[in-house]
């Protein structure tokens, strides 16, 4: 029993994920043009921060059991939030203001999730229209708001060292942050077990509600993060901003090798997961493919994936 | 296994061939790639990069992720290539990465939609208001042999583009067609094809003696035209601002005279013209292969006249 509660029971998917990018790298090596490159390397990295922040905060959701649709929609209510606010208020605490949005539209989705039991598919769909709606209700769905300050486009654009974009250390940081949290903590611990069974975790004397409770509260506050950056990177904030990207963030925690049905799942696979399709899109664009072939591999990859690892730990 | 074949990988990687093609490269993104629209300026933007044997990338965005413009310019600069040419988006998001490519001394032009004027090197514009409100009312004039009554249906009464070629259709009346009247005040029709059906009815019941219905609107020419044709009035036309997938068999049928929008072929050939040509600010023209020259305004360079669809070419568009 205690085998099984192990969150490294299986540790050969991240092994083959890892084969899979590797391979993927070596692919777009030889049929990419200035695919390894530092400078592309680095632009790969930039580019998956806002859906990578998205995915780690998924995984202890999906671990749990659960799922968060409204992530996507919480960076547009977010983007559209800061937007207002950075014409009233210094930069800096509008986005803290927004980080606390995000965590109080999460705790939406926690107290229905957790405290009222409604299926977590049901609240986050609803909630997934409700913050959209708000943030395209707050500007009619067409006012766009420019001009940051050049500070503030920096977390989105700049470079640390001439090399590393700016964005990098709040993303390893969040990655580090959760990583401890779920796989070095009692927290992490309690949320495997309710992946695992909920009713069984209720009467090993887990505090389901609350161990559950974080993880969407959270998952809201990483969402409005993600906006930041997000805003800081386009230079705009529209309601629009991070539409569909939930789906993204979600096949790159599958393709990690969380178990959509709870109790298993890794961080580090979800970074893996993450790198495996921001690498075939940006190599696909670097060989002149068309971009649309990259949804199809990513779908294949995700098969095989689960496929291999399957017949592996079987 | 598996780890020797990534090793085989790896090692092939390691000897690729440097490449040595200097052929000159221009990407060219449109808004959306499944849009007939954009699929049909494509065809333009080929046989113009085929003349000019440079290496032509179509690629942008299948979604409507705001951000997927910027990310697929972010990759050519990466990759390297000459010219980017976007049919922009998002004019404040796409700014910041246009400006990172012109820095990086690649050619930047925008067709069809602009971004800020500073962040590009040249806007191909497709067509002017005025050009619009010109042509649309010579055509009317000729279709109504000089003289007559006609009504127009428009957008909504607020609708900005809208007015602007209303504005300049009033200016040609004016100025050229004395013995043409505008019967009223243009008929909203909240940009819906039924409501422009329900609107003509009405023209045609109110103002009989009207020759022609104008709409400036794409959904009202074939929603004007349905209700002229279910009245069976023969002496009356339709004309206007429209596509031309939905108006072909109105066209056919002799109820829609013409027409009026930019070629979208020409478009995409003169885009990949600019792209390639060696124009500078300050230049008042460029040659443009079929085109012959082209004018250039400040930075704008101009496609030209409008184009007019009628029963003998609409068949060559598919949009």
């Amino acid at each position: 029993m205690l085998a099984s509660l192990s969150i490294d029971s299986r540790p050969r998917h991240e092994a083959v994920l890892a084969g899979l990018l590797v391979a993927e790298i070596a692919v777009f090596a030889l049929i990419g043009r200035n695919f390894l490159t530092a400078g592309n390397g680095w632009e790969v990295v930039r580019v998956s921060v806002e859906i990578g922040l998205l995915a780690i905060a998924l995984t202890p959701v999906i671990v749990s059991g659960g799922i968060d649709l409204s992530v996507g929609s919480m960076m547009g209510l977010s983007a559209v939030a800061l937007g207002m606010m950075s014409r009233q208020m210094p930069i800096g605490l509008a986005a803290v203001v927004t980080l606390g949005i995000g965590a109080a539209g999460g705790a939406v989705n926690a107290l229905l999730v957790a405290r009222l039991k409604i299926p977590p598919l049901i609240v986050t769909l609803g909630t997934y229209s409700l913050f959209r709606g708000l943030a395209e209700g707050l500007t009619g769905g067409v006012e766009n708001f420019t001009n940051f300050p050049e500070s503030f486009l920096y977390l989105g654009q700049g470079y640390l060292l001439g090399a590393i974009p700016a964005q990098l250390p709040i993303f390893l940081a969040a990655i580090a942050g959760y990583w401890i949290l779920l796989h070095r903590t009692t927290h992490g611990r309690a949320i495997v077990a309710i992946g695992f069974s909920p009713e069984g975790a209720k009467y090993a004397g887990i505090p389901v509600e609350k161990r559950l409770g974080l993880v969407y509260v959270l998952a809201g506050a990483v969402s409005s993060l993600a906006a930041i950056i997000y805003v800081a990177h386009l230079g705009q904030a529209k309601a629009d901003a991070g539409t569909s990207y939930e789906l993204m963030a979600i096949t790159a925690v599958v393709l990690g090798g969380t178990s959509i049905f709870g109790g298993r799942g890794t961080i580090h696979g979800t970074v893996l997961g993450l790198f495996a399709i921001a690498v075939l899109q940006n190599g696909m664009r670097l060989a002149d493919l068309p971009s649309e072939l990259a949804g199809i591999l990513a779908g294949v990859l995700l098969v095989i994936s689960i496929l291999v690892s399957r017949r592996r730990s079987a | 296994m598996r780890s020797l074949w990534v090793a085989c990988l790896i090692g092939l990687a390691a000897c690729k061939p440097v490449e040595s093609s200097k052929k000159f490269t221009v990407a060219m993104m449109p808004k959306n790639k499944g849009n007939p629209y954009f699929i049909s300026c494509k065809k333009g933007a080929e046989e113009a990069a085929r003349e000019l044997g440079v290496e032509f990338i179509w690629d942008g965005p299948t979604d409507t992720d705001p951000a997927k413009q910027n990310e697929v310019v972010e990759a050519w600069i990466t990759r390297g290539v000459d010219a980017i040419a976007v049919s922009v988006e998002n004019k404040d998001g796409i700014a910041t990465v246009l400006k990172k490519a012109k820095a990086k001394g690649i050619k930047v032009i925008t067709w069809d939609a602009d971004t800020q004027a500073e962040a590009r090197d040249f806007f191909i514009n497709q067509a002017t208001a005025q050009g619009i409100g010109y042509s649309l009312m010579d055509n009317a004039a000729r279709v109504m042999g000089g003289e007559g009554e006609f009504a127009i249906i428009t957008a909504s009464v607020t609708a900005a583009n809208q007015n602007e070629w209303i504005q300049h259709v009033k200016a040609r009346l004016a100025e050229k067609y004395p013995n043409i009247k505008l019967v009223a005040d243009p008929f909203p029709s909240d940009d819906k094809q039924d409501v422009a059906f329900s609107r003509a009815q009405e023209i045609l019941k109110v103002y009989p003696k009207v020759k022609l219905i104008m709409a400036v609107c794409s959904p009202g020419v074939p929603g004007a035209a349905e209700a002229v044709k279910q009245s069976e009035r023969k002496d009356v036309k339709v004309m206007g601002l429209a596509l031309p997938n939905a108006c072909k068999k109105y066209i056919h049928d002799g109820v829609v005279d013409c027409i009026i929008l930019w070629n979208t072929m020409d478009l995409g050939y003169l885009t990949v013209q600019a792209s390639v040509a060696k124009i500078k600010s300050g230049d008042t023209s460029m040659p443009a292969g079929k085109l012959k020259t082209v004018e250039i305004r400040g930075s704008e360079i101009m496609l030209g006249a409008p184009f007019v669809f009628n029963k003998d070419n609409v068949d060559n568009f598919d949009f």
